[in-house]
């Protein structure tokens, strides 16, 4: 039997007001992955081979990838355009022969057991049939593809309505709306704690720490699990990425910041000693969960962007590489002294080096009447099993 | 007995905070911070933005006035504020209030403890019933 997937991935299932990133959220890596990648697999899983996707993007549309893998025809349409371009890639699935089409759209992400589905949808010899999860209707359908004018009413009415009736089908697996900031950063969290069937993408270094190849870890910076670090993603010197947080693909985090239950999205930079918790940061921004807002970063010190251009990004490294020894060289023959090595209660006094000179600057946070008397204690942040 | 006749100054932070607002916002308040111990309150309900120089302005108002024995409190912070305060670890730094008003009357509200034991014990001598 020829069974056939189609994907979309738009932004209108969102809640208003809460669109946190001017793209799908199901776009945006999670671990290692999209969303629409991880549902792509796993159409691939159930021996789906033939799959194509229409994503929405406000960027002249044509042929993009996304990440998907090769064998999945992607084609990204304008928003206003994104319903017609989805109803032709049907068209063109039912001429070319498919007899049945999965059609999914993310939105929620639901580990669907497409072959059941597909089953119940042949044994009781629907036309349209949909997947639910308890009392909510999912929009992942089985159509049968001969049934031309039952999908364009579907289409047509932006998945809302059938024009025949629409049996149910219970999911009963994994199922996270994505339809949120808050969404996308439980998904990693499902990820990372092995909630979902769905893994990291990247080798399991130690026990809950997943890194992507190429993914830098440098000398003194510490993840703890459960952690991902996505591929040619750099963790400078003195970081500590732990609880749940995702560094994804070609992000930077520099020296000595924490990133805790945050998300740090692709080419994104976040900058020295900078201490970021319960957030996705990235793209110019930062969606802070706990108070529920999205600050605009402007200053590229905090958080900024890496170049998506790997030529761009070529010449900045090599650029870096070729002014690091000379300015090394300038340094110690101007520098005034020294620089001593500072120790932990130094380290905990001062403030973010992204501040310019007011880095380092002492805080008497710590000179409470206890430090006085004790001198050689300090009060630190655990992390973890530390 | 009058505790802190000192004045507080309460000062509204632009909704911008870059480096250009930042430099002019630090030559308004230049003369409150020179003056012997002084009471600043800034109030941050309308900032909309704010970057690295607008922290390191407000590091050095706090500094300013550390050294003359006095400080700057910050009230009513507006979410995108309080994000990057939080973010350069700099909340951490100052006592920060809801409303500018329990930010000024803050600075009266501490009492030495050898004050707070004579106030109370000219209390005593006044109403010595109600002791």
């Amino acid at each position: 039997m020829d069974i056939r997937g189609l994907l979309l991935a738009n932004s209108e299932h969102e809640i208003a007001g809460d669109q946190a990133f001017d793209v799908p959220l199901a776009t945006l890596d999670v671990a290692g992955k999209s969303t629409l990648q991880r549902m792509a697999e796993r159409l691939q899983q159930y021996g789906i081979s033939q799959i194509s996707a229409v994503v929405e993007s406000t960027a002249p549309s044509g042929i993009r990838n996304f990440g998907l893998p090769s064998d999945v025809a992607c084609v990204s349409a304008a928003p206003e355009r994104f319903w017609k371009t989805a109803e032709s890639a049907f068209n063109d699935m039912a001429q070319s022969g498919a007899e049945l089409v999965i059609l999914v759209r993310l939105g929620a992400y639901a580990e669907a057991d497409f072959e059941k589905l597909v089953q119940f949808h042949i044994d009781r010899k629907e036309r349209v049939t949909r997947m639910a999860s308890d009392e909510q209707m999912l929009e992942i359908f089985c159509i049968s593809a001969s049934r031309r004018n039952d999908a364009a009413s579907l289409f047509r009415t932006q998945l809302a309505h059938c024009r025949s009736e629409c049996p149910a089908f219970q999911h009963d697996g994994y199922l996270n709306p994505l339809a949120t900031a808050r969404d996308l950063r439980q998904f990693a969290i499902d990820i990372l704690t092995r909630h979902a069937q769905t893994c990291p993408a990247g080798k399991e270094i130690k026990p809950g720490v997943w890194t992507a190849p190429g993914a830098m870890i440098e000398k003194g910076a510490r993840v703890l699990a459960p952690a991902f670090v996505g591929s040619l993603a750099r963790i400078r010197s003195g970081a500590v990425i732990t609880r749940c947080s995702s560094v994804e693909r070609h992000a930077e985090v520099d020296c000595g910041t924490v990133i805790e239950n945050s998300t740090v999205l692709p080419f994104s930079y976040v900058g020295a000693g900078l201490d970021l918790a319960h957030s996705i940061a990235g793209m110019g921004r930062i969606v802070n969960l706990h108070r529920d807002v999205t600050v605009e970063i402007v200053d590229p010190k905090l958080v900024g962007s890496m170049s998506v251009a790997s030529g761009k990004r070529f010449v900045t490294s090599a650029a870096e590489a070729l002014t690091y020894l000379p300015k090394l060289a300038f340094q110690g023959i101007f520098a005034a002294k020294k620089a001593e090595k500072a120790d932990l209660h130094t380290t905990l006094r001062k403030t973010s080096p992204a501040l310019g000179s007011a880095a380092g600057f002492e805080t008497s946070a710590c000179d409470t009447e206890a430090s006085h008397k004790f001198p050689n204690m300090v009060v630190a942040r655990r992390y973890g099993h530390q | 007995m009058d505790i802190n006749s000192r004045p507080v100054v309460v000062k509204r932070m632009p909704e911008r905070l870059n480096s250009r607002t930042a430099r002019e916002f630090l030559r308004d308040v230049r003369p409150f911070l020179s003056a012997d111990r002084p009471q600043l309150v800034f109030d941050l309900s309308i900032v909309a933005q704010i970057d690295a120089s607008g922290v390191e302005m407000l590091l050095k108002c706090m500094s300013e006035a550390h050294k003359r024995d006095g400080d700057v409190k910050l009230a009513s912070l507006s979410d995108q504020a309080a994000v990057v305060l939080e973010l350069t670890r700099t909340e951490r730094l100052f006592e920060i209030y809801e409303t500018s008003t329990e930010a000024a009357r803050s600075f009266s509200g501490f009492l030495p403890n050898a004050m707070r034991q004579q106030l109370l014990h000219n209390k005593r001598s006044t109403h010595p019933l109600a002791a």
